[in-house]
């Protein structure tokens, strides 16, 4: 009889710590600040449960569910599509009985990196508990057209099967570093200019470096990566940055640079326009370069990266900087970019450049 | 020992018996070579391969652009290399899984001798032949080394058990060479399932020399403490270059595994790390309560039992989190709660609760004896046939996909002169790797990487970059900005996600394989890989003990098993009315 008592007992200590694991991680837990229910919303995103992060959305946001996880996942294979939450700030900039304005500062894993997102979203009592006013993000619809296309094509004529595997058998495009500057920022060497292209035919271009010390030993060995056009067509100019984390100005005493080109089938299309550029404060006060992107092709552009050069009064290349957009850009719907600036330089800037990559998941095959 | 069961009224199974039913059940399987597919026998397979060529040298440049294999105990893959000479590599694999599942019932039969009657456990090893928390280990998780080590864990313990309790030196002796043995197959079991395996049987060794000899525990739980300091040493000896090997510096970023949920909240992972695994085992749970509780000899294997169940459930309850993670990162700062995955305790729970398990058939056998072996009989093979189906119908691989082109790709036109990684491979990586003789800057065994891009960043492989986070894609993006510097020229991806980096990155699409499946991707500036200097070494002297110690550990364990044989207690009926006068007894016989 006592062993029935203990084995009863054992069992609902499972019962309990089973029950205590469960309930403890309960789907919806209701807000009862407006920083919880932004906060709640974003925890939910990041554990997945788009179901869950929804019932933190006010009903009269009037927006549904479908929309809603679109917001969240992106849509049309942009670079949020590629992203997952990683951590979410919040800070509460106006609150009252009934509403309030919270900024919700997530961090994203995406493909190409780290990406930051702030927005400041509004929260209603709504009974005893606060729900996010969700504001979906509308989608220009455009009627139905037919767009002129007119661009330049390069392809290549290959050889045969009985070429050597990756053997180029053709001279590579001429192509030529137009400048270079090197900085110390931050505790790194940071190398940059423009290359361009000088030949008739488009080349796929990197740009790689190396410091030499004083005593002539290598300091350090680093490549442009994403902070380049790597596609450059006939006369096409890119700005180039190369980054030494840990590295100091002073202990280098030569930079030897090593521009590589290969002659690629390329294509002038999709032509991206850029608008209404301009240097402004955003709303934390730093400055930033502020404009719109344009896909003037009839074919949707999946990931844009937009590299902006700046210069100083004298013409010379002072910061590159690059961002790369969450957001698709469909045929001729102009989609606002924007990239920081170093304030330290912002006020020697005296022009600045533009130039768009992009990486469209159709073009890749 | 005086086990405590029923009368049992009809003969206990022969060991041999059992042994070739489950020769008869696995047998094909293995031969099927069922477990390629799965999670991690392609990794020990690359590691095996690794022995099979340089037996003494356990510096492989294959993975991370060379790492030591003293971060792993070597015995299991040193078995597989071994007879890889023969059988080729896979087959040698399953045959050495093979004899781990035909040593697997003479464990638990061993170990459920000290819990129940000789029947009972014949029944109770019946049973672990027919386990699906063994048929998942073994055909979708592939942990060749966790289930051989507690099959030897199993093995070890009775001689634990007569230590302890007798003092027998020959137990001592048998005892200590099983565990090294254990350990030179898998740390973790070591670590964990010792511990949850020991304990009760330490607290029945105590009771029983309370009981029945009439004396004090605090003899047994002194040799208990001896017999764990010479294991202790014993284990550092034999695994010394472990030891002393060059680890990686960070810890891993936790990634989610569907053995830490909530079991409720998420039924999947409830049915793929606790369903499935028990099996109709779970209708004879009650029963391993009542009997478990009631009983005072089987209370400590109930508790223990109980103990490794609550961590089996993983994020079920809290106990697993408090216990690995809460516990250990208070005291330590080490939180392994999100690092270590739950099927094996499941696995050790289902081990746990055959004793018990087998007494019930034991029971039902002698109450029913024509309904009852039929009705066990349909259980057991449902609940593995359960498991098996289970691998097929819920594969880990949601698509399955050729690397025949990729390894040929490899192998041909002087491409071995540079290294290569892959993007969305998953567990295939590794089967890549062991066949082809180019080196990655990847690896699929994160504690052994020295390249200080993969060691600042905590991720894992390279290959699952994406569910790191940013860490995992930092690692990635830096990984390939340095792939100049380690002759880094081929990518194949076989998930779009990396694309876009890959083509932001200055990288270009060559190749196509597999109906589109695999792309290959190429950096055209790169220059020939050339060895890397990590400015640490495994010296000679290590590669020789790695190449002998460990193999000697398990031959000179064997050896003791065959050299010195166990005296086998058999029960004997005392007629009536002796009986009365005076308890059953038991006879040792040779």
């Amino acid at each position: 009889m006592k062993g029935h008592v203990l084995a009863i007992v054992m069992f609902v200590v499972l019962v309990v710590l089973v029950a205590a694991g469960t309930v403890h991680s309960a789907r919806f837990t209701p807000a009862r600040t407006p920083e919880s229910a932004v906060r709640s919303l974003f925890e939910k995103v990041k554990s997945n449960d788009l179901a869950g992060a929804y019932t933190y959305v006010s009903p009269s946001a009037n927006v549904d569910q479908q929309t809603f996880t679109k917001d969240i996942n992106g849509r049309d294979g942009s670079l949020r599509t590629y992203s997952k939450i990683e951590s979410v700030e919040t800070k509460v900039l106006r609150s009252d009985d009934n509403q309030a304005t919270v900024r919700a500062t997530t961090k994203w894993s995406t493909a190409v990196g780290p990406m930051f997102d702030t927005r400041d979203l509004k929260v209603a009592k709504e009974g005893s508990d606060w729900k996010v006013l969700w504001e979906s993000e509308k989608q220009a619809n455009l009627p139905p057209q037919v767009i002129p296309v007119n661009y330049l094509r390069w392809d290549i004529i290959r050889r045969g099967a009985d070429e050597d595997w990756g053997a180029q058998n053709v001279e590579s495009p001429r192509i030529r570093i137009l400048s270079m500057n090197a900085v110390e920022k931050d505790g790194s060497v940071v190398i940059m200019g423009e290359v361009r292209n000088e030949d008739t035919v488009p080349g796929f271009v990197s740009v790689g470096a190396t410091l030499l010390g004083k005593d002539g030993k290598t300091l350090g060995e680093e490549t442009s990566f994403d902070k380049v056009s790597h596609t450059l067509l006939p006369s096409e100019i890119s700005p180039y940055r190369i980054d030494f984390p840990k590295t100091k100005l002073s202990d280098v005493q030569s930079v030897r640079m090593q521009p590589a080109s290969l002659l690629i089938p390329a294509s002038a299309d999709p032509v991206i326009g850029v608008l209404h550029q301009r240097l402004e404060k955003d709303a934390s006060g730093r400055t930033v370069l502020r404009g719109e992107l344009v896909n003037q092709s009839g074919q949707t552009v999946n990931i844009p990266h937009v590299l902006a050069t700046y210069y100083d009064d004298a013409g010379r290349v002072i910061w590159v900087s690059d961002a790369y957009s969450d957001k698709a850009l469909l045929p001729q719907t102009p989609v606002p970019f924007s990239v920081d600036v170093r304030d330290d330089l912002a006020a020697n800037v005296h022009s600045y450049r533009v130039t768009v990559n992009q990486y469209s998941i159709d073009r890749v095959q | 020992m005086n086990p405590t069961s029923p009368v049992s009224t009809g003969r206990a199974l022969t060991l041999g018996a059992i042994i070739l039913l489950a020769l008869a059940v696995h047998g094909p399987l293995l031969l099927m070579q069922l477990p390629v597919t799965s999670y991690d026998a392609n990794t020990h397979m690359f590691f095996a391969s690794h022995y099979a060529g340089h037996w003494f040298n356990p510096w492989n440049e294959k993975w991370y652009g060379g790492f030591s294999q003293t971060t792993y105990p070597p015995l299991a893959h040193q078995w597989i290399a071994l007879f890889s000479h023969v059988l080729g590599l896979p087959l040698a694999y399953m045959f050495v899984q093979l004899c781990v599942v035909l040593l697997l019932p003479v464990g638990v039969f061993r170990y459920a001798r000290l819990w129940v009657d000789e029947r009972s456990a014949s029944y109770a090893a019946i049973g672990s032949i027919f386990l699906g928390s063994l048929a998942l280990l073994v055909y979708q998780s592939g942990q060749l080394p966790t289930t051989f080590a507690a099959a030897l864990t199993l093995n070890a313990l009775p001689f634990f058990y007569d230590w302890a309790r007798d003092a027998r030196f020959s137990a001592l002796l048998k005892g200590v060479a099983i565990s090294v043995a254990a350990a030179a197959v898998h740390h973790v079991t070591m670590i964990f399932g010792m511990v949850l395996f020991a304990w009760p049987v330490l607290w029945l060794a105590a009771a029983d020399a309370r009981r029945e000899d009439r004396k004090t525990g605090a003899a047994p739980i002194m040799r208990a403490a001896l017999f764990t300091l010479v294991v202790v040493v014993g284990i550092i000896v034999v695994l010394l270059p472990l030891f002393m090997a060059p680890q990686a510096a960070t810890g891993q970023v936790p990634i989610p595994h569907g053995s830490r949920d909530n079991y409720i909240l998420n039924p999947a992972s409830g049915m793929n790390f606790w369903v499935i695994p028990h099996g109709l085992l779970l209708l004879a749970l009650p029963f391993v309560f009542l009997r478990g509780c009631s009983n005072a000899r089987l209370r400590p294997l109930f508790f223990g039992w109980f103990l490794t169940l609550l961590i089996g459930l993983g994020g079920t309850t809290p106990v697993a989190q408090v216990l690995l993670g809460t516990i250990p990162k208070a005291l330590a700062g080490v939180d392994f709660f999100n690092v270590l995955t739950y099927e094996r305790f499941t696995f050790w729970a289902t081990l746990m609760t055959l004793p018990i398990v087998g007494l019930l058939a034991s029971e039902l056998i002698r109450r029913m004896p024509r309904f009852a072996p039929a009705g066990l009989a349909v259980a057991a093979v449902f609940t593995c046939a359960l498991a098996v189906g289970w691998t097929y119908y819920r594969p880990i691989n949601s698509s399955p996909f050729k690397v025949d082109q990729v390894v040929s790709f490899l192998q041909n036109e002087g491409h071995t002169k540079f290294r290569w990684m892959t993007l969305g491979f998953g567990n295939q990586f590794a089967r890549v790797s062991r066949e082809v003789d180019a080196s990655s800057v990847d690896g699929d065994y994160n504690s052994a990487r020295l390249l200080p891009e993969l060691q600042a960043s905590g991720a894992g492989q390279l290959y699952n970059a994406k569910y790191f986070g940013t860490a995992g894609m930092e690692a990635l993006r830096s990984m390939l900005k340095h792939a100049n510097q380690y002759g880094l020229k081929y990518v194949f991806v076989r998930d779009r996600y990396y694309e876009p980096l890959l083509a932001f990155a200055g990288w270009r699409q060559a190749e196509v394989y597999d109906n589109g499946n695999v792309t290959l991707w190429v950096k055209d500036d790169v220059p020939p890989a050339r060895k890397l200097d990590f400015g640490v070494s495994v010296p000679g002297w290590q590669g020789m003990m790695w190449g002998t110690l460990p193999m000697l550990s398990s031959l000179f364990a064997i050896f003791l098993v065959v050299a010195l044989p166990e005296r086998r207690r058999v029960a004997e009926t005392v007629e009536f009315p002796s009986a009365a006068a005076s308890a059953a007894t038991l006879r040792e016989a040779n």
